[in-house]
Formats: C-alpha cells, sequence, structure tokens
C-alpha cells in the first residue's frame, strides 16, 4: 500500500480491554479498558517515546505492537500493511521485523543458554542466514551491543554477566534479526544510571546506523527528553498529549504532562522550569467517568460540566503539538 | 556530639574466592536534622554500609576495622542482645524494594503494632493501636485503612505504610535504602515530600542510599559519593554537584539525562574493579578519562578543597 508515508508504524484507534476474574471470596469479575481509541503513528528512523505512570497501558501497547497480544478494537500498520488477521508466514515474518526489550534484564535471558547460544536462537528459529554464518551475525550483533570483544561474552552464561550487560544482550538478540522496528520497554528502569546511559547510547546509535525506529515506553520523562524525537503522553489508557520531545516538555499543554513535569526532580536543568501545581492533593471520590476525560478526578482545573461529561477532542498547541484537553485554550494563555 | 559518626569504617564478606572489601576506610557523621544521601552504582558498598548501621550484615559479612558511634555508643562493638534493643528504637532502615516486606496475611495495623510491642511490650495493645493510629495521621494514611490487608494498599500506600513503620518506636536516625524504587514519578515525588516532612517534625537524621544522583540532590543536605567501596567524594549537595572534583563524580553527571540538556550523554566506559584481591592504587583508574602514571601504583589521598568538600584524588581538576 502506501509506500508514500515515511511512517513505518501505525495504530488506529486501537482499543484493548481486559477481563479480570472475579475472585475466589466472591468479588465479580471487572472489564478493565487498557487502551481506549489509541491513535499514534511512527516515522522511520524516528524515536517516539510513550511516557506514562504504571497502569497507563503503555507496555499494553508496546505488547501489542509486538504481537504479544492482539488489539480487540482498531488497527495496527506495519509499512503500511495491517497486521491484524496475520497468519502463518505472513505473522511470522512480521514478528521478526518488530522486536521487543522488555525491563527486567535479570528474567529475559535463559540461565542455562550461553550468551551466543541466547543471541543464535532467533536466527535458527527463523531460518535467517545460513548456519555457518549465524556465528559471526551474533558476534557483530554482540559489537554493536557494546559487548567488546564479542568473543569474551560469547561463551558466557547470564549469572556471569551484570544487569547492564544483560540488558545489552538482550537488545543483541533483537537487533540481529535487523528488525524494522524496536519496542524498549523501560529498559533501564532496572539499571544504575551510569549503564542507563550504555543503553541510551547503544539505542541512538542503533538508530543513526540502520535505521531502526524505536518506540521508547518510559516513566522517565528526563530519559525520554533525551532519547526522543517525540513524546506522546498516556493515561488511563487514554493518549493525552502528542508532540515533539523538547515542546512536551518546554510548553506542556496538558494538566497531567505538567503534574508529571512537577513531579520529576530537576537535577541539572538550566534555567527555571515552573511549577504548574495542577494536581489534587486528595483526588475527587467516586469512580472516574465512564465518558468523560480519565484524568478529571485529580485534576485541578477540572470542571464536572465540560470534563466529566466527554472525552476532549485533539487540539493543535502549534504544528506537530496536539493536546486532548477541554481547557487546553486557557492553560495555553496562561503560559 | 553528633547523631552519628562513622571513622575509618571498613567492611569485608567472606567469598568462596576469598575475602571481599565490600567498603574501606569510610568516614562521615551525620548531626540530628540532617541529612546524607550516598550515591553510587550497584556494588559501590552503599547497601552494605546501610545494613552494617543497622547491625544486619548478612552471614559471610563483618566489620574489619574501624567504628559506628551511634550518639556515642560503638555499634561495631554492641552484641547483639543490645542491638536487638536499639535496632528499630534508635535506628530504623527502610529496606529496597521494602513494599514487599509487609506480611500478606496480617492486617497493617495488627502489623505496626507488634512492631510497638515487640520493642515495649509494657505497652499493652490498646495503647499501641493509638500509636498506631498516630503513625497512620504522622504518614497521611487514612485511619480507615487500618483493618486492611497490604494488598488492598496501592504502591504508594505500602512504602508510607513501611515509612510509619520504620518511625513506630521513634527513633533518631532512619536509612533509606531506595526508598522510591518500583514506584511512578508521581508517587515517589509525595513519598519524598512526605520524608522531608518528617524529618522535619521529628528531627531525624536520614541517611539516603541511592543511585539516583537527582534524588539524592533533592533530598540531602550533604552527599557522599561512593566507589567500588571507597568514599571518593563528600560536601554540602551544593559543593558536590555544583563543582565536583572527582572524576567519578564528574562522569556520573555526565551520564545522567535532565529536562533541560541538549548535549550527548558520556557513559562511562567498563565496570567497577572486582573487590577481591589488592587494588594497589586507585580503583578508578581504569574508568577515568585523565588517569596520571602514577595512579595505578600509589593509592590517592584525601584532599580538602573546602572544610566540608573533600576529594580522593590526587590530580583532579575542576568540571
Amino acid at each position: 500500500m502506501s509506500q508514500a508515508t515515511p511512517a513505518i508504524l501505525e495504530l488506529k484507534q486501537v482499543g484493548k480491554v481486559y477481563q479480570s476474574r472475579g475472585s475466589l471470596l466472591g468479588g465479580r469479575g471487572r472489564e478493565v479498558v487498557a487502551l481506549k481509541e489509541l491513535s499514534i503513528s511512527l516515522n522511520r528512523g524516528e524515536i517516539f517515546g510513550l511516557v506514562g505512570e504504571s497502569g497507563s497501558g503503555k507496555t499494553t501497547c508496546g505488547r501489542l505492537i509486538v504481537g504479544l497480544e492482539r488489539p480487540d478494537s482498531g488497527d495496527i500498520l506495519l509499512e503500511g500493511e495491517s497486521i491484524i488477521g496475520l497468519k502463518g508466514g505472513a505473522w511470522r515474518r512480521y514478528r521478526r521485523k518488530v522486536q521487543m526489550i522488555f525491563q527486567d534484564p535479570y528474567q529475559s535471558l535463559n540461565p542455562q543458554l550461553t550468551i551466543l547460544d541466547s543471541v543464535i536462537e532467533p536466527l535458527v528459529t527463523n531460518r535467517i542466514g545460513r548456519p555457518e554464518e549465524r556465528p559471526a551475525l551474533v558476534l557483530e550483533a554482540l559489537k554493536a551491543a557494546g559487548l567488546s570483544p564479542p568473543e569474551e561474552f560469547a561463551p558466557r552464561f547470564p549469572h556471569q554477566l551484570s544487569g547492564g550487560q544483560r540488558q545489552r544482550v538482550a537488545i543483541a538478540r533483537a537487533m540481529v534479526q535487523k528488525p524494522s522496528l524496536v519496542v524498549a520497554d523501560e529498559p533501564t528502569s532496572m539499571l544504575d544510571a551510569s549503564y542507563s546511559a550504555q543503553i541510551f547510547e547503544i539505542l541512538l546509535e542503533m538508530r543513526e546506523q540502520r535505521g531502526t525506529g524505536i518506540l521508547f515506553i518510559t516513566h522517565s520523562l528526563a530519559a525520554a527528553r533525551y532519547l526522543c524525537d517525540r513524546i506522546g503522553v498516556i493515561y488511563r489508557g487514554r493518549l493525552m498529549e502528542l508532540g515533539p520531545a523538547g515542546e512536551v516538555i518546554g510548553n506542556p499543554g496538558h494538566p497531567y504532562t505538567q503534574a508529571l513535569l512537577d513531579a520529576t526532580p530537576k537535577f541539572g536543568s538550566t534555567g527555571e522550569i515552573p511549577r504548574y501545581g495542577t494536581l489534587l492533593a486528595v483526588p475527587r471520590p467516586g469512580e472516574p467517568p465512564r465518558q468523560g476525560c480519565p484524568f478529571f478526578p485529580r485534576c485541578r482545573l477540572g470542571r464536572e460540566d465540560l470534563c466529566a461529561a466527554g472525552f476532549p477532542e485533539w487540539s493543535s498547541l502549534s504544528p506537530g503539538h496536539q493536546v486532548a484537553c477541554h481547557r487546553w485554550k486557557e492553560i495555553a494563555a496562561a503560559a | 556530639m553528633a547523631l552519628l559518626t562513622v571513622k575509618d569504617l571498613s567492611i569485608g564478606y567472606q567469598t568462596p574466592r576469598g575475602l571481599l572489601k565490600a567498603v574501606e576506610k569510610v568516614n562521615f557523621s551525620l548531626e540530628a536534622g540532617q541529612s546524607l544521601g550516598l550515591v553510587g552504582e550497584s556494588g559501590c558498598g552503599k547497601t552494605t554500609i546501610g545494613m552494617a548501621l543497622m547491625g544486619l550484615l548478612p552471614e559471610n559479612g563483618r566489620v574489619s576495622g574501624g567504628s559506628i558511634l551511634l550518639e556515642g555508643r560503638d555499634l561495631v562493638t554492641t552484641p547483639e542482645d543490645e542491638m536487638r534493643k536499639i535496632r528499630w528504637s534508635q535506628v530504623a532502615m527502610i529496606f529496597q524494594a521494602a513494599m514487599n516486606a509487609l506480611n500478606p496475611v496480617q492486617r497493617v495495623c495488627d502489623q505496626m503494632a507488634e512492631a510497638i510491642l515487640v520493642h515495649r511490650p509494657e505497652v499493652g495493645r490498646r495503647e499501641a493501636m493509638e500509636r498506631v493510629a498516630e503513625l497512620f495521621d504522622l504518614v497521611d494514611l487514612d485511619r480507615a485503612r487500618m483493618r486492611d490487608y497490604p494488598h488492598q494498599y496501592s504502591g504508594g500506600m505500602k512504602q508510607r505504610a513501611i515509612i510509619a513503620m520504620a518511625l513506630a518506636n521513634q527513633p533518631r536516625l532512619i536509612i533509606a535504602d531506595e526508598p522510591t524504587t518500583a514506584l511512578d514519578v508521581v508517587v515517589q515525588d509525595q513519598i519524598l515530600e512526605e520524608i522531608k516532612r518528617l524529618q522535619g517534625k521529628l528531627n531525624l537524621g536520614i541517611i539516603f542510599i541511592s543511585h539516583d544522583i537527582s534524588i539524592v540532590e533533592q533530598m540531602c543536605h550533604f552527599i557522599g559519593v561512593m566507589y567500588a567501596g571507597q568514599l571518593v567524594e563528600s560536601g554540602t549537595a551544593r559543593e558536590v554537584f555544583e563543582r565536583p572534583m572527582h572524576p567519578y563524580t564528574q562522569a556520573l553527571i555526565d551520564s545522567f539525562p535532565t529536562l533541560t540538556g541538549d548535549k550527548r550523554l558520556n557513559p562511562i566506559p567498563g565496570e567497577p574493579p572486582d573487590l577481591v584481591g589488592e587494588i594497589p592504587g586507585c580503583r578508578f583508574c581504569d574508568r577515568c578519562p585523565k588517569p596520571e602514571s602514577s595512579c595505578r601504583l600509589e593509592p590517592p589521598a584525601w584532599q580538602e578543597i573546602t572544610p566540608t568538600h573533600h576529594v580522593l584524588c590526587d590530580h583532579c581538576e575542576d568540571y
């Protein structure tokens, strides 16, 4: 289909609902809306940051893109082709093009396999390259992931490596298949700051040298600002703000983005970062409104008549910078 | 007299490969109402120091030198039956990932009451429960939630409960080891504010252990930067972060993303040294951007930059 668009990945009005089962002691099962009407597009060679708290749906979004789960509504397109309903060989080809790096470096590697075997496994399973070529591909991937000299790391087992090194093996395993898109779900939140920086560097090189698109899922605005071209802010399954990273951080249009900024430590920041004070100290009592804005119960600027009544439309603050907030004009004017 | 004085503290672990020198000749002191941030990578010894302050080193860990003076009393030479009275009543700890430390099959109020009664059995259950209610107020937990079980609490609420338990017997010193790991940034901010508020109200001394320099900068009056078991720089938060002198401190700051920065981050290459066996010279020289020839052979000396700002380096330059 569309070769003209630079978007390699598009999510169109994607929805995902989980049914939680009833508990043994009699509580009834509940429907949990993990994602609702989520629309995002990722351009070729772009690093896109999906920022939100736990429970925001950001991990669910990553899992849907990678194919670990299927959406309940909406469409997901890779390079213009829908992945919904793909089966067999076509599905396997899709799964190769989109790889994931998980948060926990201590759980993502099989402790009984050497590093070489862990990284060669996807090549074998997906029949990539000729058998005699594969070890060289593994060494190349390990080197690209910063594990040098790769021959020293290949025969080791995961327990012999640090968390940061294990995460790099996970990256090598993702990269050895030469994917078009990598979903990195909080890849550094379990690592020390100094190792995080190493991982960021590898991700940047991945994009610079191979043009790989990266969906970077995080709760850290500082990391998102550093790595990402664009940022999408997600709250309770809904996208609230979207725009260039510098814009979203420097000129946030949504009260929730502002609340995240207020809560982020300002270490090393130059200049004044204003305090927005948009989070209510005590949330409004009762369930969040079914039809309205999910942030209303915690939002200082929330108005029952507007915000509880319906989800806001998307408005443009500036080219490429959009926000979903009923009171966006007043917020922008006050800035 | 300072609340806490740690002098030339060295701690080692017996491992199958030999003695692992986890902490080497660390010195610092703390007054009531002040907080010290111990910052460094995993394995630098900061948690080991925290455990030693609580007298909770594991079986194979031992203080091999120095002293820990809590209000003048040396905890290193204090026998265990005495330590049991001091632990949780004079010094308390908030452990890493403490949210999993709550007993899942016991109501939160009962766990807190137990923490009080264990130290002061004469108090009696009724008074202990009154104290629990006061503790709930103290940490901004709703009294109506007292009889809940831990799984009914959110992550932030569990952390407040852990903090309340640490404060149950009115300790003078709190050791907070990564108290906000696994918490979202909004909840983290609330918990940190809470800790600050409680410190002011109760005049607590706090040792804040973290690898996250943005948090310790926000929370602490003084900073101790640790690397491979040694304190490599110490000073006020302002001194250490605005004028870092040790190459490791500088490298740490350079590898941290900020909300406004545009520079490319410089990750510190390599890994910390193996702490089993002798390291004759500076422990950082393999990863140091500007090592001199003498660094590998001779251990660096503790230099004074200002009366409060010190650095373990013979060749340091301004940032």
